[in-house]
């Protein structure tokens, strides 16, 4: 299933694009939407961690005063980039495959294997959502040692997030198709080769 | 029974084309099922799998490694190379590998030498003259030592996947001789072919230009200093350093560079999320996959297979490699580097094998596998800069190759050439 149309941007959908939207035009906007989110909150996890980590640095040698904050607080922080950062990486099709077999098959089987891989894919998204969950349930009445009154639970939630999130652009491309070249998950892709 | 159901499903999820990362995590609950281990289980192995300080160092190098590549410090290292071998027959190709050499010293990933180093290289060498095919072997080929010259954030991969008892500190120290070597296998190859093909020679700097030329390149230079000093000194820790070392290339691209625009710099973010956000899913998931391999005794029944086919080191190493080479045409170098690791780490330590040496030698063998085809992701970033089709270069590439298996048999056989610089700081 291709798109009829994309927008790339509030823009031309404001000014391009016919309104209503159809159920699957909106969809495909609120992934993207999704998308970048996703990125957003995962860049500025790694800026703040790149940032805070020299602090403790300056902190223990220059002003002689260490902190012990910044070691945990990154953690935590990683663990959601990893995660809901990983999730943008499906969407982005960025993750490692092996796809020598996919391309030696007729376009047929191709597209069986892919049903089959669309099918790996959501069991474990699905399997990282509940029991991704169920950790954070089960860790919520313990608080973390370096931040009394946050709950252990917090530093496993972006496992949840991350494999619904996952699990939500596996829809979007099922239902709609793979996002097209116009999508903001490429426009980091033109200085890269340049 | 218990390794076939694991391995044979990732075996099978993998050709299927299902992403290595969910792969390795769907075998491990597959092999949990089988078994009768809690999924909980699993899935609190994935979240430590991620959350671990040490892991930190992953994303500092890689986004240091970027803002270096992408703030013209390539451009600047090529200027430095050209001092030393540009007047030379084939003068532009040895720039090349001597700018990858240099340029490993910022990043420690091929891709991204390949494309820094390949961006500015290719058009200048087919503009000198040399076949465009030739100019993108030389560049997909010299990346490769970046995966060896420190800072490496897959030695920082291979010290977690061996379980913490390889200190980074080593592996780093290590690297340095077998990336030489490495560039020296490749110089020798390059000009033995720019005699034979008779390819140009380039023009000398201009002795004026000199000092200019190199004090711009130390600026970036430094960043290794800063790395390598804070670990060793034991005044940073492998991640500290590498997050001071990322505040340092900000600050030299933004304040003594400043070819790089501000507005560029949310596309940089972007470009880092995805590289290291897929390499620690490939962590997260990898631990619940070693976690099974544990519980199931794979480790063990490895070391018992290799042990009945011989207790020669040697022979083992020689096998090693040549399993290696053969599934890194298949797969990409950390979940190879996470797998791998695990599996074979009892059979060294039974063997009397260094882990720092063993490192090397994975981490070389699988770094040539990533410009082999099929699945080659340098080779195919360097076909896309340089605009030749993947069957055209793949068919030059064999001199290549074996000038680089050279260089992987005298990293193997010579324990020296990884050890010596290490047992200096012991």
């Amino acid at each position: 299933m291709a798109y009829e149309f994309y927008p790339s941007n509030r823009r031309s959908l404001a000014f391009g694009l016919e309104y209503p939207l159809t159920l699957k035009q909106r969809y495909a906007r609120l992934m993207e939407d999704l998308y970048l989110a996703c990125i957003v909150i995962s860049g500025l996890a790694i800026v703040v961690i790149t940032l805070i980590i020299p602090f403790g640095v300056f902190m223990r040698y220059v002003m002689n005063n260490p902190q012990s904050w910044p070691e945990p607080a990154s953690v935590v922080m990683m663990v959601m980039f990893s995660f809901v950062g990983g999730a943008a990486v499906y969407r982005a099709n960025v993750h490692v495959a092996v796809e020598a077999l996919l391309n030696a098959v007729s376009p047929a089987q191709k597209r069986l294997m892919l049903i089959g891989v669309d099918l790996c894919m959501a069991a474990t998204a699905l399997f990282m959502t509940a029991y991704g969950a169920h950790l954070c349930q089960i860790t919520w009445n313990q608080s973390m040692a370096e931040f009394p009154g946050l709950p252990v639970g917090v530093v496993y939630m972006p496992i949840p997030i991350g494999g619904f999130l996952t699990f939500l652009f596996l829809i979007e491309r099922v239902w709609v198709g793979p996002p097209p070249a116009t999508s903001i998950m490429y426009s980091d892709a033109a200085s890269e080769l340049e | 029974m218990d390794i076939l159901i694991l391995l044979g499903s990732f075996a099978l999820l993998c050709a299927l084309g299902v992403p290595v990362a969910y792969a390795l995590g769907l075998a491990a609950i597959c092999g949990a099922l089988w078994v009768d281990i809690p999924l909980e289980a699993v899935m609190l192995k994935i979240s430590d799998g991620t959350d671990d300080f040490a892991l930190l160092a992953i994303p500092f190098f890689v986004l240091a490694g970027a803002i270096m590549a992408e703030g013209g410090m390539a451009a600047r290292l090529i200027n430095m190379a050209r001092i030393f071998v540009g007047f030379i027959r084939g003068g532009l190709a040895l720039v090349n590998i001597l700018a990858s050499s240099l340029f490993g010293c910022i990043s420690g990933s091929s891709v991204a030498d390949t494309s820094a180093i390949g961006s500015v290289m290719i058009p200048q060498m087919v503009k000198a003259g040399f076949p465009r095919v030739f100019a993108t072997n030389v560049t997909i080929c010299g990346s490769v030592q970046a995966l060896l010259i420190p800072p490496s954030h897959n030695a920082v991969i291979y010290s977690l996947a061996a379980g913490g008892t390889v200190s980074v500190a080593h592996l780093f120290l290590a690297g340095i001789f077998p990336g030489m070597l490495f560039a020296l296998c490749l110089i020798g190859l390059v000009l033995w072919i720019s005699h034979k093909r008779e390819y140009p020679r380039g023009e000398p700097v201009a002795l004026k230009d000199v000092p200019k030329i190199i004090v711009e390149a130390l600026w970036g230079l430094v960043t290794v200093v800063i790395i390598m000093g804070g670990i060793l000194s034991g005044v940073f820790t492998p991640t500290e350093s590498a997050a001071v070392a990322c505040v340092y290339a900000f600050l030299v691209t933004f304040l003594v560079y400043r070819d790089y625009k501000w507005r560029d710099l949310p596309h940089l973010v972007h470009r880092v999320v995805k590289t290291v956000a897929m390499v620690m899913m490939l962590i997260g998931f990898s631990v619940a996959f070693g976690y099974m391999m544990a519980i199931m005794q794979i480790p063990s029944k490895v070391t018992q297979f290799f042990l009945s086919i011989s207790d020669n080191k040697y022979v083992f190493l020689f096998l090693v490699n040549i399993l290696l080479l053969l599934l890194g045409t298949f797969m990409d170098l950390a979940p190879m580097l996470l797998i791998c690791t695990p599996i074979f780490m009892p059979v060294i330590l039974k063997l009397g094998i260094d882990p720092v040496h063993f490192g090397m030698i994975m981490i070389l063998n699988l770094g040539i596998g990533l410009i082999t085809p099929p699945v080659g992701p340098t080779l195919f970033v360097g076909c896309a800069i340089g605009r030749v089709s993947m069957e055209e270069v793949s068919k030059e590439l064999w001199p290549f190759y074996g000038a680089m298996c050279l260089a992987l048999l005298l990293v193997t056989y010579v324990p020296a050439i990884s050890l010596w610089l290490p047992g200096l700081t012991k």
